[in-house]
């Protein structure tokens, strides 16, 4: 009996020391171990709700707030995490109903509508009190101002290019990208790379989701479009339905996509790419770090979208915030805890572990980003990289995806022409400029 | 010496008569019953009728106030809200015909007796156990075109030589959900049928073998007539629920692509949660109980009388 006690006691040490060992593992990318005691009674309780487009996130998130819990004894952050598909809905009516987090991260294209709301906390005057604040790329702030004000921190931020697979460009003798390519040259490359007898295409094209519309109007300002010019919408030009043919053809005429992109949202084209049934797709870094656990390192890079007719291009510019509440319970505390994630240790960890670029100069020119293949294409279309037209307005933000992203679908099985599609477009955003 | 004597007072004439307390008593112990209906049923139509009467889009609440009946006329010049109800009616019926064929044919072959008929019974019911969510993530793969099973199948056997988009193509998305669906929903009905065919008598069909009926005239003048009461009920539970249904298609498809699958009930979820109009979503749910609301009595009507039959 004693025995068996005895063994069982080993035993659950053991398992004890084991589960130590492996949790010790978990934080081996953390530079100094979890040791100082907790801290003091009567810190504040701090909420904090964040989206999780992926599982992967969730340990990372949790050893930072439980690092920020560490260091100080004023605040306790208390961090909620909502599936990235209902963060925005939940938070929504969290304000509705007068009660939101403290603080949340969400991404620049729901700041206005939390604007429009007046839910948000006017951060300007401590931002540009704040140590980092020069250090922070301007275009950065940009995401981040509505009506002047600076409504959330930008804790990282990325931009658009054209990831591709290097292994199979050398396999089937293809040249790779240059930087200043054009449309035709991207035809071409498409064209090469498909093999539909393998069961592979040339272009992951986007059908859903918000970033199916964004990605179009990449190639339609690169053959001189805008969106709004003047305060009128103008997306229903002649240059952005021509360039809009151009680019639905590539899944229409050219059947240089796999027949899946209407229904191909974010999900779908990171994995077609991973699974190798498309051989080039566009995103923004954060899929990076994904891609190098699919297809290898070494097999693939990124180079920025190909240059319109117009010799003009853009890269869409945006960023993943940190944006507090003004009926939040612990106004101090979320600041206190945003500024925090913006920490040279905290946000490398945060951007590197995920992909994403740091919005702070200092940790961007790092060579960990500047050297990386995969990064790249991003790097070099920094320079030309805006931030979306689609952020002018607060009304645009749930219309794309409810009402443009239908009607591009329409376009892109050929139930209506381009410029069926973009007036139709156009009289949704025209409706919704508030 | 006189004597005492004690009166027995009257006895003192109660404020209710005796039925009026056992009626009374009757409606008390209704009391908890109608307040669980009241808060969980009742309540939410009310609120959602009061809602439609509003503008009330979460994201302006700057705009938030009475509207009357704007919802409900934006609603007749909604093209999507048509086209939706359109979709709604082909996805019922497409579905629920095809599952009670189904679910029939399947409840005549377990009500024979063969060895392991219990784990086929069992087995036939898994689909209707496993949540609704999973079997559309399921059925997504299934059809994925690009490295689905089915896909791959039809290529191997060399039935088709090109990758079809099922859930990608408007003119296939419809079909393959509802696929999907009569998959999900047959052994509802084999299930109910099954229990309809086993409390018919034998000596039914003794009697009528006996008379020279054949198996199609058995089937006919017996199985049909007796199974009619569980028909009716289960067709018409059936077509509300799958009138009301979203989860399937909202995880295939979204209702795309451009609105191919898009039916009432996604649209409602759509304008709920991606626009937070819950003015124009409570519009369409009060819509959604009419429409239900006429099918049921038309429904019952047309069928009035079977239900009662056996």
């Amino acid at each position: 009996m004693n025995e068996h006690r005895i063994l069982s006691r080993r035993v659950l040490l053991k398992t004890m020391a084991a589960a130590g060992a492996i949790t010790a593992a978990q934080l081996k990318w953390w530079e100094e171990p979890l040791l100082r005691p907790r801290r003091a009674w009567g810190a504040a309780p701090v909420r904090f709700q964040f989206s999780v487009p992926e599982p992967k996130r969730n340990a990372l998130v949790d050893s930072l707030v439980q690092r920020f819990n560490q260091i100080q004894n004023d605040f306790e952050v208390k961090v909620e995490f909502v599936p990235q598909a209902q963060a925005r809905q939940k938070l929504i009516t969290s304000v509705a109903a007068g009660s939101p987090p403290d603080c949340c991260q969400i991404w620049d294209n729901w700041v206005g509508e939390f604007e429009g709301m007046g839910a948000l906390e006017d951060l300007t005057t401590k931002a540009k009190d704040w140590k980092h604040y020069k250090d922070v790329l301007p275009l950065a702030w940009q995401t981040v101002t509505v009506k002047n004000k600076i409504a959330s921190l930008p804790w990282v931020v990325t931009n658009d290019a054209l990831y591709y697979r290097t292994d199979r460009l050398k396999e089937y003798g293809i040249a790779p990208p240059k930087d200043d390519w054009g449309f035709d040259q991207f035809l071409a490359f498409t064209k090469a790379f498909t093999k539909t007898d393998k069961n592979q295409y040339g272009f992951g094209m986007r059908g859903q989701g918000t970033w199916a519309v964004l990605y179009a109007t990449e190639f339609m300002y690169a053959n001189g479009a805008q969106v709004l010019k003047d305060g009128k919408v103008v997306i229903n030009s002649r240059e952005a339905a021509e360039a809009l043919d151009w680019y639905l053809d590539l899944f229409r005429k050219h059947k240089v996509c796999p027949p899946s992109v209407p229904t191909d949202g974010w999900r779908g084209i990171v994995e077609g790419f991973g699974r190798g049934v498309t051989n080039t797709y566009i995103h923004n870094s954060g899929s990076a770090e994904e891609q190098k656990g699919f297809v290898g390192e070494q097999n693939f890079s990124t180079v920025p979208l190909p240059l319109g007719p117009a010799k003009k291009r853009n890269s869409f510019y945006f960023s993943e915030t940190l944006t507090a509440f003004n009926k939040g319970k612990s106004r101090e505390g979320a600041w206190r805890f945003m500024a925090w994630l913006m920490e040279d240790e905290p946000n490398l960890m945060y951007t590197k572990g995920l992909g994403l670029l740091p919005s702070r100069k200092t940790l961007f020119e790092r060579p960990e980003f500047m050297q990386d293949p995969a990064y790249r294409g991003f790097i070099k279309s920094f320079p030309f990289s805006i931030v979306s037209p689609y952020l002018a307005y607060a009304g645009w933000g749930g219309k794309i995806d409810s009402e443009g992203v239908p009607l591009f679908q329409q376009a892109l099985v050929g139930k209506l022409s381009s410029k069926e599609f973009l007036d139709k477009f156009a009289e949704v955003l025209t409706k919704n400029m508030s | 010496m006189a004597r005492e004597a004690t009166l027995v007072a009257p006895a003192a004439r109660p404020l209710l008569s005796r039925r009026a307390r056992e009626l009374l008593t009757g409606y008390l112990y209704l009391i908890p019953v109608i307040l669980a209906l009241g808060c969980t049923v009742l309540f939410p139509i009310l609120k959602a009728m009061h809602m439609s009467l509003y503008n009330h889009v979460l994201i302006r609440p700057q705009e938030y106030g009475y509207v009357g009946l704007a919802n409900y006329a934006r609603l007749l010049h909604d093209e999507t809200f048509w086209l939706s109800l359109w979709n709604s009616f082909l996805w019922v019926f497409g579905s629920v015909s095809f599952q009670f064929l189904g679910g029939f044919a399947a409840a005549l072959l377990l009500h024979q007796s063969f060895r392991g008929r219990a784990l086929v019974r069992t087995i036939t019911l898994l689909p209707w156990i496993i949540p609704g969510v999973v079997v559309a993530l399921i059925w997504e793969f299934i059809y994925q075109p690009n490295y689905g099973l089915l896909n791959d199948i039809l290529s191997r056997t060399g039935v088709m030589t090109e990758r079809v988009a099922w859930l990608a193509n408007p003119g296939l998305a419809m079909p393959a959900v509802i696929v999907t669906n009569i998959w999900r929903g047959m052994p509802f009905f084999a299930i109910m049928l099954l229990a309809g065919l086993q409390a018919i008598p034998g000596e039914l069909y003794e009697a009528a073998r006996v008379d020279g009926a054949s198996v199609f005239q058995r089937f006919c003048f017996i199985t049909l007539p007796m199974l009619k009461p569980i028909i009716v009920v289960a067709t018409a539970t059936r077509i509300v629920w799958t009138f009301n249904y979203a989860d399937l298609i909202f995880v295939m498809t979204s209702g795309g692509p451009a609105n191919a699958t898009q039916i009432t009930s996604t649209y409602t979820l759509l304008q709920a949660y991606s626009n937070l109009d819950f003015g124009y979503a409570a519009t369409l749910s009060v819509a959604l109980l009419l429409i239900m609301l006429v099918f049921t009595v038309f429904y019952l009507r047309i069928t009035r009388g079977l239900e009662g039959v056996a």
